[in-house]
């Protein structure tokens, strides 16, 4: 079946079969190689876009269900200042996750910072369990957010650095 | 600042090379079996089912080396043995076609029994007989016998095993995330029966390995090489998470059985320990696995005599094999729960116990060289019991439960301290086992190249490997730069565990890099500096015998508490809070030494509270039910280093809480229940019942 999505802005038009995961559609006809299809069941988080403004596991979205949607995958979101402020805080504490969950854990916490500017240590280790990989320890996973919300306050409000 | 290591090449999932096939495992329905035949409806066009047959046809060994088949042919040793390959252009496709197939066995009964066993089912043995050992248990006043039980764990590694194998103009290159790039060369090697120096392994981002990519990589690796010669096509092998939990090694499961003769103080008089590790269908490091659990269980409390018969033993089941710290794990919980078993019994705090039969300066356990210096442990002891409260919480558990013996209505708590420590070597006969070699390289525009094969390492390794360089020829840490790992010009490296080799590479580069300063001004650059370790292997007496093992080479020490609470509607164990104190030499980043030990001891944490796999069950619903401990229930975790000053030798520490967080753990347990489950992990159904026993 052919399905019409938007994917990163761009209108695109997927080939997929009736049993097909969004994950693997995406990953196959679009190349992108931030997503991993891996555990296939919803705990791993290293398949998270954003559809229609919603944080998904692509790996529990059948293609079909697709149809119509706008999808923002980590290539969308790359060159965005939050995300850039999101890596160079991951930096600054020491914290840069493996290459295996690094783009499902920036978008993570890309999703709890839009959604909450000064999110507190339970919601973000809340946040961070969605994507399962022991790599990087939470004491420092948890002082990176604290830095990238604030680069994003500071930006927000015009807050030069002191 | 930690930024992500170009030096490697990156994850398999995301190498492609043009024309590339993708292979899919056929497996084994059955547990044992005699011969297999393989079958399988009309395949696609572009399709091609790969049995052993055409393996061999191709004149390639089936066998990695006695008892270890890279297909099962003749005889298929566990449920999910590789059997044949589906190869072609769709990896879906491929992943349908492989499970369609079938296959005709002449089966057997599994041997599924392990604790007793047959001599068949013998893998390695090991033994030690030292001092008057049925005399010291004929005049001691305490003697007690207990068995120690521990399970299967996962690893939780990041990229699920794969390889690429393809051939890139005269050799065969093969991708593929390993902990040991020369055991793959040499098995790949092996197998297609060409030189080893016709073979470039170029490994891919290893991540979080926690000793899941020891020796496996170079079955899948050599599975891949086949596939690609047959095809003419490079060939790429990536397990679905799936079937990687349910067919790679896991730690293997263990029963120790410990009968100890003491004095009325609580002093050993004799030790006689019988170890039992089973490794599944089979190992290839076995003897490794027995050496570092002889070494854990024996090393850390003196006894006069000592008998011990250790076995690694194969039954019809997935290969098991290391996590973290090879076999130490398993040996320490049951040597630590027998010295709370005896406290208990005489009646004294676990602590006084462990701390009366330590080992000191000048003692040795059977006959191994004795002990030159004085370990700290104490040390670390009267840190780690400032650090937790410990007397007060111990003896405030205690009062608690003795007040409220059924805990129905009080807390259910617990808290304990272990001591242990991990060594800085390999006790393996292997070939490669003990060889660590590095090269550097002070270039003309004072750049300084670390040539080693060991670069594999996390990017925390190498940034310690980098700060040592650092201080030793004073040169930015920009200038410094790791060569690519590949076999073919990296200089060949052990297997890089956890962190055991991770302290022989620093001691490696500190070498090459005070060469360099002597040479710096007097000779014309580039300078080049090699070295390497020798083989070492165990001392021998006159006849042959082992002389013990010297268990403290380059050791770390460190001591843990752990603080536990009993849900008590559920029965789970929640640990509330971990210390550390850790003796590990210089420290070369504090903070990079924090976050490893940090993400170890929640990795350690999970040992104790995970669920334990069953591979005789198998099956999707251990699979969905598996997952490490949630960022939520982590602890709070206190870590100080001592000594730190006083050394310029920085040693290995990530394997230090593998090894001492699931005894304290499980000593935590036994006071909060104020019984002894004597195994882990233990869950809320079991727990509860001990604690409703009367």
């Amino acid at each position: 079946m052919i399905i019409d999505v938007t994917v990163n802005g761009e209108p695109k038009r997927l080939q997929a079969r009736s049993g097909d995961r969004l994950v693997d559609v995406l990953r196959k006809d679009l190349t992108l190689s931030s997503l991993f299809s891996d555990c296939l069941s919803g705990r791993c988080g290293r398949c998270f876009i954003f559809l229609d403004g919603r944080l998904v596991h692509s790996c529990l979205i059948p293609a079909f269900k697709a149809k119509g949607s706008a999808i923002v995958t980590f290539e969308g979101l790359r060159e965005s200042p939050e995300v850039r402020e999101i890596i160079s805080a991951l930096e600054k504490a020491q914290a840069m996750p493996c290459s295996f969950c690094k783009t499902g854990k920036i978008m993570a916490i890309t999703e709890l910072l839009g959604r909450k500017p000064l999110p507190g240590e339970e919601e973000i280790l809340e946040q961070l369990d969605m994507v399962s990989c022991p790599c990087t320890d939470p004491v420092s996973l948890v002082a990176a957010v604290g830095i990238a919300a604030e680069l994003r306050n500071k930006r927000k409000f015009n807050r030069a650095d002191k | 600042m930690r930024k992500e290591s170009t030096d490697t090449l990156p994850l398999l999932s995301t190498l492609h090379f043009p024309g590339m096939l993708y292979a899919s495992t056929i497996r084994s329905s059955v547990a044992r079996a005699t011969s297999v035949h393989l079958s399988h409806d009309p395949l696609p066009a572009g399709y091609l089912c790969i049995a052993p047959a055409d393996v061999a046809a191709e004149g390639c060994s089936l066998l990695l080396s006695e008892g270890i088949s890279l297909f099962a042919h003749a005889d298929v040793s566990y449920k999910g043995e590789p059997i044949g390959l589906v190869v072609g252009p769709d990896a879906a496709i491929c992943d349908e076609l492989a499970q369609s197939a079938t296959a005709v066995y002449e089966e057997e009964d599994p041997s599924l029994e392990w604790e007793s066993f047959s001599s068949s089912q013998i893998a390695y043995r090991y033994e030690i007989d030292y001092g008057e050992v049925e005399l010291a248990f004929a005049k001691s006043a305490k003697i007690e016998k207990a068995i120690y039980r521990n399970g299967i764990f996962d690893h939780h590694y990041s990229e699920p095993m794969g390889a690429i194998a393809n051939w890139e103009y005269d050799k065969i290159a093969i991708y593929c995330a390993t902990q040991w790039p020369t055991h793959v060369r040499q098995a790949v090697a092996a197998a297609m029966h060409i030189a080893e120096s016709d073979v470039v392994v170029k490994p891919t981002n290893l991540g979080k390995s926690l000793d899941g990519r020891l020796w496996f990589p170079s079955i899948v690796a050599c599975q891949a090489a086949m596939a690609a010669k047959i095809c003419g096509k490079p060939v790429k092998i990536l397990y679905t998470r799936e079937e990687d939990f349910l067919y790679t090694p896991k730690q293997a499961r263990s029963a120790v059985t410990i009968r100890s003769a003491s004095d009325e103080q609580g002093k050993l008089q004799a030790l006689d320990v019988n170890l039992i590790i089973n490794i599944g269908a089979y190992n290839p490091m076995a003897q490794e696995l027995v050496r570092q659990a002889v070494a854990a269980i024996t090393g850390i409390y003196f006894c006069p005599a000592m008998r011990l018969e250790a076995y690694a033993i194969k039954s019809n089941i997935i290969p098991l094999g290391a996590m973290g710290s090879i076999g130490a794990t398993h040996a320490f919980f049951s040597i630590e729960a027998h010295m709370n078993h005896l406290a208990k019994i005489l009646g004294k705090a676990p602590a006084e116990i462990k701390m009366l039969n330590m080992m000191s300066k000048g003692s040795s356990n059977f006959g191994a060289p004795a002990l030159g210096y004085e370990i700290p442990f104490s040390k670390i002891h009267r840190q780690l019991e400032k650090m937790s409260d410990y007397r007060r919480k111990y003896a405030s558990y205690e009062l608690v439960k003795k007040r409220d013996p059924g805990c129905r209505e009080g807390v259910v708590r617990g808290i304990a301290l272990t001591l242990g420590y991990q060594n800085g070597r390999s006790y393996s006969d292997l070939p490669m086992m003990n060889a660590y070699a590095v090269e550097t390289t002070l270039d003309r525009n004072l750049n300084l190249v670390i040539n080693t094969q060991a670069s594999i390492g996390s990017d925390s390794l190498k940034a310690m490997w980098k700060a040592s360089a650092e201080a030793a020829l004073s040169i930015s840490g920009e200038k410094i730069h790791f060569a690519p790992p590949n076999t073919d010009t990296a200089q060949p490296c052990g297997p890089l565990t956890l962190s055991r080799g991770a302290s022989i590479i620093n001691r490696l580069i500190e070498r090459t890099c005070r060469a360099i300063q002597k040479k710096r001004f007097r000779e014309s650059l580039p300078i080049v500096v090699k070295t390497q370790t020798k083989a070492i292997s165990p001392p021998k007496d006159p006849s042959g015998q082992d002389r013990g093992i010297p268990v403290f080479d380059a050791a770390s020490w460190c001591g843990s508490a752990v603080e536990i609470e009993i849900d008590r509607i559920s029965g789970e164990p929640k640990p509330l809070a971990v210390w550390m104190v850790v003796d590990a030499g210089k420290i070369v980043s504090k903070e990079l030494a924090l976050s490893s030990l940090r993400s170890s001891i929640i990795s350690a944490l999970s040992l104790c509270t995970g669920a334990d796999f069953d591979p005789e069950k198998g099956g999707r619903d251990q699979y969905l039910h598996d997952r490490g401990m949630r960022l939520t229930d982590v602890p709070d975790i206190g870590i100080e280093f001592i000594d730190s000053d006083k050394t310029t030798l920085a040693h290995g520490l990530g394997e230090l809480p593998f090894i001492t967080i699931p005894a304290a753990f499980y000593s935590a347990l036994t006071q909060a229940l104020g019984a002894e489950p004597r195994q882990l992990p233990l869950h809320g159904s079991e727990i509860l019942r001990l604690l409703e026993a009367p």
